[in-house]
């Protein structure tokens, strides 16, 4: 099995949070191949961002789409063969700005489907403007004098429109990154990651240090969760929801897998007579 | 009395009165005593009230449009009457309902007093339309009896006596007046869109994504009906964002996908169409066209997106561009161009509008004749998704696979990896471009235009439905010109063009800018006459447009 890094040159910043990302996906895949999964039913989607650079280094089959439509991508591919898993890998204003509906829309389904969403909470690669998560008063290129809107809180929001696996993860933390990956693919169902990055220009790491607090137990309700979610401080991390709830594409078509039993030019054909059957 | 074979129905009412359903019921008639058939249906963007009607023209022989001057109209309502004042032929009868209007020349009949004593009250309207065409084309009680029976299953007892109520009413006036010859042979009538929605099953479809918009929508609700039949994924999205964005990501699974929109959703998609352009994503966009710009007039008719389909999505990449000229054509076409981007791994646009989407006419198809072929796959040994190979055709591979396979939206090596290096970027492009080249080699060998040849030294190219609209127009006028009408119109075939350049030729569509003969003039070096154009929302009528074509000719 080849190896998980390709050779492609790695433009992130020294220190960035994007470095831990890539490594516990790369200590959570071997444990998934531990757990029957085979790497290569693995399919990962990025968007654009300093997020999806992973795409380049990760040496996993996929699509590399557009600045947030990464999420559109992957709910195609589960829906043409779900027999694969599917990794969708976002930034904060790529899966919270320019992506929102689809995202929500992906956990309204219950596209068995995985998104990182990695947090840095700055546009970083178009040079640090405010994003859906950045807190009110930022000061970057396109608010001088600091940013007027509220930031979405994206744990509760993703538990509100259906996801049904929400954690938070810090990036300082890898062995709890790397473990909650393995749950969140393993989740049949839309499965939720907010990865607490900092992209080193904008933030330094000592900004989350002493601001990061665990829950304490796993939520038992999804009221219990959106209530916790709301009320604790949003460099809480934990897993703060999971429930089982039907998969969409087995609501839609039971357990067809339209790529893989494709009909035959015969059988198409006859059925179309059948159709125009007079 | 009846104009050159053809005999046309026309019914008017309000939306939920049961219209284009009588419409439907008429074709149907005429379709079992082996005639040919043109249905068209005209209707606003609403549910209850306004104005629609639906006018099916019947013949003998092939038949490619509605006639706008009908034999038997019945109007349902006063606005109908008022609309359809022109639209009587010479002999016409006209039956209106004398509830609502008073006074006015045709017969009248009380249809919404009868009604009300139904329970379906004005769903009743068009049983009664069919019960007065049973009486005109001189058809027995027991034979309209029966359709009513097949086509109105829902209080099948009410609707043959509101039936034979009105049967009786006009029997005098209008019994027997308009006998139609019995035709050769039985046909299915089928719409555009189900034609184009039959055509990529035959051609190979595994996924559908749509999001609704008019004259697009019935092949979302077409796919979506036969989903479970042919082991299809169909699924309405949250936009047309989206919708591009699924098909591409199902695309690199090896499923065959299609979607379908008109202008507006079809501006959301630009972007991915790009993106296909990029990643090189087999992807299949119908494009049914209506007038624009923004919103327009969402239900009814224009050619005016040429010019958008041809230029879709930033950047430089191969865009396939083909228009059906019939329903039949809808068929082949659509099964050939999944196969033909399949075969190229780049996006195409099937270009048709309104008037072929959603009118209906009996078909005569050779369903086999839609075939695929297995695109050009991997044969082993390590894999590069973009591969530069002589004719920029790079092997396929899918998942799951040992081998790594990376789609890419930036620019990209070999390997699908990022690049930004200048030798790679140009080298890419380049790659990409071979594939202009190889998509015309391989054309050149295909049917890419249709001509039927006239004794008249002058020409008349149209494409989409504009073609059936002439053909219809020829027929009525006993005209012979050379008609033209490109199948293809990126890569235009200008190698089946050339004869045609310095001849004297005239231009019909549907476009007030004449986008078609300005990408004639432009690629093919034509030299163009006369444009004639119409850009109301309707469709050509062949009896209006023949003399308009006479015009010029003489």
């Amino acid at each position: 099995m080849k190896d998980l890094k390709t050779n492609a040159e790695i433009t992130w910043c020294e220190g960035c949070g994007n470095f831990s990302i890539f490594t516990a996906i790369r200590n959570a895949i071997p444990l998934l191949e531990q757990k029957g999964f085979k790497r290569e039913d693995i399919i990962m989607t990025a968007g654009i961002g300093c997020h999806a650079k992973i795409f380049d280094y990760l040496n996993l089959s996929g699509v590399y789409g557009l600045h947030g439509r990464n999420s559109s991508n992957a709910e195609g591919i589960k829906i043409a063969n779900p027999d694969l898993k599917v990794v969708t890998f976002s930034g904060d204003g790529n899966g919270l700005g320019e992506g929102l509906a689809h995202t929500i829309f992906a956990a309204k389904r219950n596209q068995d489907i995985t998104m990182v969403l990695h947090n840095n909470g700055v546009y970083a690669l178009t040079t640090g403007q405010f994003s859906p998560l950045t807190e009110q008063g930022w000061k970057g290129p396109s608010t001088p004098r600091g940013s007027i809107e509220n930031p979405f809180n994206a744990i509760s929001l993703m538990i509100e429109v259906g996801a049904t696996f929400v954690a938070r993860c810090y990036s300082g933390d890898i062995n709890n990154l790397t473990s909650t990956l393995v749950r969140a693919i393993e989740h049949e169902g839309f499965s939720f990651i907010e990865v607490i990055q900092p992209a080193v220009p904008y933030h330094k790491w000592e900004e989350y240090k002493d601001e990061i607090d665990n829950l304490d137990n796993e939520p038992y309700s999804k009221e219990e969760a959106l209530k916790i979610a709301r009320e604790k401080h949003r460099f809480t991390i934990g897993i703060f929801y999971e429930e089982t709830r039907e998969v969409y594409h087995k609501s839609l078509y039971g357990t067809l897998n339209p790529v893989k039993e494709s009909l035959s030019r015969e059988k198409r054909l006859e059925k179309i007579n059948e159709i125009l059957k007079l | 009395m009846m104009i050159n074979d053809v005999f046309t129905f026309l019914v008017g009412g309000k939306a939920g009165e049961g219209v284009k359903k009588a419409g439907s019921v008429a074709a149907n008639i005429f379709s079992s005593l082996g005639l040919h058939v043109f249905q068209m249906d005209d209707y606003m963007s609403l549910i209850r009230g306004g104005h629609n009607f639906s006018v099916v023209s019947t013949s003998s022989r092939w038949i490619t449009s509605q006639y706008m001057k009908a034999n038997l109209v019945i109007n349902f309502d006063k606005r109908s009457c008022d609309m359809h004042i022109d639209d009587i032929a010479d002999g016409g009868i006209v039956i209106y309902n004398s509830d609502e209007v008073e006074n006015i020349n045709g017969i009248g009949i009380p249809l919404s007093s009868e009604a009300k004593k139904y329970p379906l009250k004005k769903l009743m309207f068009g049983v009664g339309a069919v019960a007065i065409l049973a009486s005109a084309i001189g058809f027995r009680k027991d034979q309209m009896n029966q359709i009513i029976k097949e086509q109105y299953p829902s209080g099948i007892e009410d609707n043959i006596k509101f039936a034979d109520t009105f049967y009786d009413m006009v029997k005098e006036k209008c019994h027997g007046k308009f006998l139609l010859s019995d035709g050769q042979k039985r046909r299915p009538i089928i719409t555009g869109n189900e034609a184009i929605s039959l055509g990529a099953i035959a051609g190979g479809l595994n996924t559908y994504f749509g999001y609704p918009m008019t004259p697009a929508s019935s092949i979302l609700h077409f796919l979506a009906r036969q989903a479970e039949n042919f082991g299809l994924a169909v699924v309405h999205a949250e936009s047309e964002l989206a919708v591009i964005n699924m098909a591409i990501g199902s695309a690199f699974t090896g499923a065959r996908s299609m979607v379908g929109t008109s202008g507006g959703g079809f501006a959301l998609m630009t972007e991915g169409i790009s993106l296909a352009g990029m990643t090189e994503t087999p992807i299949l966009c119908v494009l049914s066209m209506r007038p624009g710009p923004a919103t327009g007039v969402p239900t009814y008719t224009e050619q005016a997106d040429l010019s958008f389909a041809l230029s879709v999505g930033h950047g430089d990449f191969l865009r396939i561009v083909a228009s059906p000229g019939t329903i039949e054509e809808g068929y082949y076409l659509t099964a050939e161009m999944l196969d033909l981007v399949w075969k190229f791994q780049t996006p195409g646009i099937l270009l048709v509008d309104k008037h072929l989407s959603e009118s209906s006419m009996t078909i005569d198809l050779d369903i086999g004749k839609a075939t695929w072929t297995e695109p050009k796959m991997h044969q082993g040994g390590d894999y590069k998704r973009y591969l530069d190979t002589e004719d920029g055709i790079s092997p396929l591979l899918f998942p799951p696979s040992k081998e790594v396979i990376k789609w890419n939206s930036y620019e990209h090596d070999e390997l699908g990896i990022t690049t930004e290096n200048a030798v790679m970027v140009s080298q890419m492009h380049e790659k990409r471009n071979k594939k202009v080249q190889a998509l015309k080699n391989y054309l050149k060998n295909k049917k890419t235009v249709n001509i039927i040849r006239g004794e008249h030294s002058t020409n008349i190219f149209a494409y989409g439905s504009t073609y059936m609209s002439v053909l219809e127009a020829i027929k009525y006028g006993r005209l012979n010109p050379t008609i033209i009408q490109p199948i293809y119109l990126s890569p235009l075939p200008i190698w089946e063009l050339e004869e045609f350049k310095d001849q004297d030729n005239i231009v019909v569509e549907q476009s007030i800018s004449g986008q078609f003969s300005t990408l004639l003039s432009e690629k093919a070096g034509i030299k163009i006459k006369t444009t004639i154009k119409r850009y109301d929302g309707r469709p050509f009528d062949p009896i209006e447009l023949s003399k308009k074509i006479k015009e010029v000719l003489d």
